[in-house]
């Protein structure tokens, strides 16, 4: 499959190897007074998958927002391919190539599911380029081509997180982050969606997942970081904490 | 003699420029939920500035229409940058204290300025009659209303069709979502109030050049607006037009056969019957929340 134009250039191999590309230093956010983290630290290397996992409330969602912009950072440094991002306004973090797909899927109802295809790639300026990255995403979602006219606000639970996911990789990013794909779907629907995950990391696009069923969490990532109550407790491979149900349990105070 | 079509065209002519003020408040009101009470100043704005391009800058009819539709957007601009901006997402009530004081201001200040005289917007033609049968429209009214609906769809196509257009639909149904699109929404909540406020305008500066433009017109038109929007739904293009129409009718038609005296209050009659018998409005729009 060719869905994707960029496949991994042998340069971006080898610095995978390495540096991360992206790593958050010391993030600290608040909503109003009420500090929601203190001090989280985490980094992702080009053409990983990472998980984020933790209880309801721990902060996993507040980091992937942080790092789209749609939260400031308090303090703290959140750097992108070498260059401090932390607190520039959502457009500019996906003009530099991070997308993010929010939890509840947020498509617009009342567009057409075409309509919300084509904005995904608002910040693309050239109409031949939008209509070809249309039909990437047509071929990649057949189901969403049959149901391009429909509002998308018609759509079942799980067409409608894979039109969020389609409209994220319009922007063509080189990070796409995924906030609870699988909430509220079938066992089935969310095997999709995370076949769907695989195959974008396949392309060379980093993942970073914030994911409650732990189990589709470890199957699809090659790493978590555990968060508690705004703080990253654990970094570890996904085989590890997949193998030691205690150690799991330990981790995540269940 | 029966003058049932002549109240009728009479009626339609007041509904067109009806739903374009009230268009631009549908934006405004419905979809960026600002309760705008300065509306109706805008809406006299456009009149009086229409009449300072077209007797004092000694502009046609048509150039002053583009200088005073500039000049609006960008006042609306500047309205919404510093000080909607402000109060937004902070529920409603700042905004409408905020909107009172602009409204005093603006008649206020107008006044100051110009006075409390009606001043006239120089006509684009002379006001010779035109018989369609039994109905009389002079050719400045039909001029004045055809530049209206040219108006309303030109703002159609540019919700509907525009780059623009369709970011302004994303931030409203969704602004998070649009922002993780890379909509930059604070120009477009300022872009939208900037059109909301140019289409009043434009409306006034056309009434005007057929009756006139006076300072202190804004609070009833802003009322009527609010009207226009409250029968047609919230946010509803088709809805605003509708609404315009029905209300411009039932004024017509009231005045024609009730009594000139009391025309003003038939809005508000449409407004109880409404919220009593169908609150949603005559075009609900699909969503829970524009």
């Amino acid at each position: 499959m060719t869905l994707l134009s960029e496949s991994p250039s042998p340069s971006a191999i080898a610095q995978a190897a390495d540096a991360p590309v992206l790593a958050v230093e010391g993030l600290h956010v608040a909503y109003g007074s009420t500090a929601a983290l203190h001090g989280v630290s985490l980094d992702v290397r080009a053409g990983e998958t990472v998980a984020l996992i933790g209880a309801n409330g721990a902060g996993k969602s507040t980091i992937l927002r942080a790092i789209s912009g749609l939260l400031k950072a308090r303090s703290g440094t959140i750097v992108w391919n070498g260059k401090a991002i932390a607190n520039l306004p959502a457009d500019r973090i996906v003009a530099a190539g991070i997308a993010h797909c929010p939890e509840e899927r947020h498509v617009w109802p009342n567009m057409t599911v075409q309509e919300n295809i084509a904005l995904g790639a608002y910040l693309c300026r050239s109409r031949e380029e939008v209509q070809r990255r249309i039909g990437m995403a047509f071929h990649r979602f057949p189901r969403l081509r049959e149901r391009s006219r429909q509002m998308a606000g018609t759509l079942s639970g799980g067409e409608q997180q894979m039109l969020a996911i389609a409209r994220a990789l319009m922007s063509e990013p080189r990070l796409l982050m995924l906030d609870e794909p699988s909430l509220g779907l079938s066992p089935k629907m969310a095997d999709e969606v995370f076949d769907v995950v695989r195959s974008v990391n396949g392309h060379g696009v980093t993942v970073l997942l914030v994911e409650q069923n732990i189990h589709n969490a470890l199957g699809v990532a090659s790493r978590a970081y555990v968060v508690k109550t705004g703080r990253i407790t654990a970094s570890r491979p996904s085989a590890e904490l997949r193998g030691d149900p205690d150690l799991l349990r330990a981790y995540l105070g269940g | 003699m029966d003058l049932f079509p002549q109240f009728l065209a009479n009626g339609l002519v007041m509904g067109v420029f009806y739903a374009l003020s009230a268009l631009g408040l549908t934006l405004i009101f419905g979809l960026m939920r600002v309760v705008n009470f300065a509306h109706g100043e805008f809406y006299m704005l456009g009149g009086v500035s229409g009449w300072f391009v077209t007797n004092h800058l000694g502009l046609d009819f048509f150039s002053g229409l583009i200088v005073v539709a500039a000049f609006m957007a960008a006042v609306g601009w500047l309205v919404d940058r510093f000080l909607i901006e402000r109060v937004r997402g902070q529920g409603e009530e700042p905004g409408i204290l905020l909107t009172i004081g602009l409204s005093i201001f603006l008649v206020n200040g107008t006044l100051l300025l110009v006075g409390p005289a009606p001043m006239k917007v120089a006509g684009a033609m002379a006001e010779g009659p035109l018989f369609f049968g039994p109905i009389a429209v002079t050719k400045l009214r039909l001029l004045a209303v055809a530049v209206g609906i040219a108006l309303i769809v030109g703002a159609h196509l540019l919700i509907r069709r525009t780059r623009l257009g369709a970011a302004m639909r994303a931030t409203f149904q969704d602004p998070m979502a649009a922002s993780l699109a890379g909509i930059r929404t604070g120009h477009v909540y300022a872009a939208t109030f900037a059109l909301g406020c140019t289409l009043a305008a434009l409306s006034g500066m056309l009434l005007a050049s057929i009756y006139s433009a006076q300072a202190s017109v804004g609070g009833l038109i802003s009322l009527k607006s609010f009207v226009v929007v409250i029968l047609g739904g919230m946010g509803s293009f088709a809805g605003a037009i509708a609404g315009g129409l029905l209300l411009g009718v039932a004024e017509a038609m009231w005045g024609g056969y009730v009594s000139m005296g009391m025309v003003d209050v038939i809005g508000f009659v449409l407004v109880i019957l409404i919220l009593l018998f169908r609150p949603q409005g005559l075009f609900s729009i699909r969503t829970e929340r524009a």
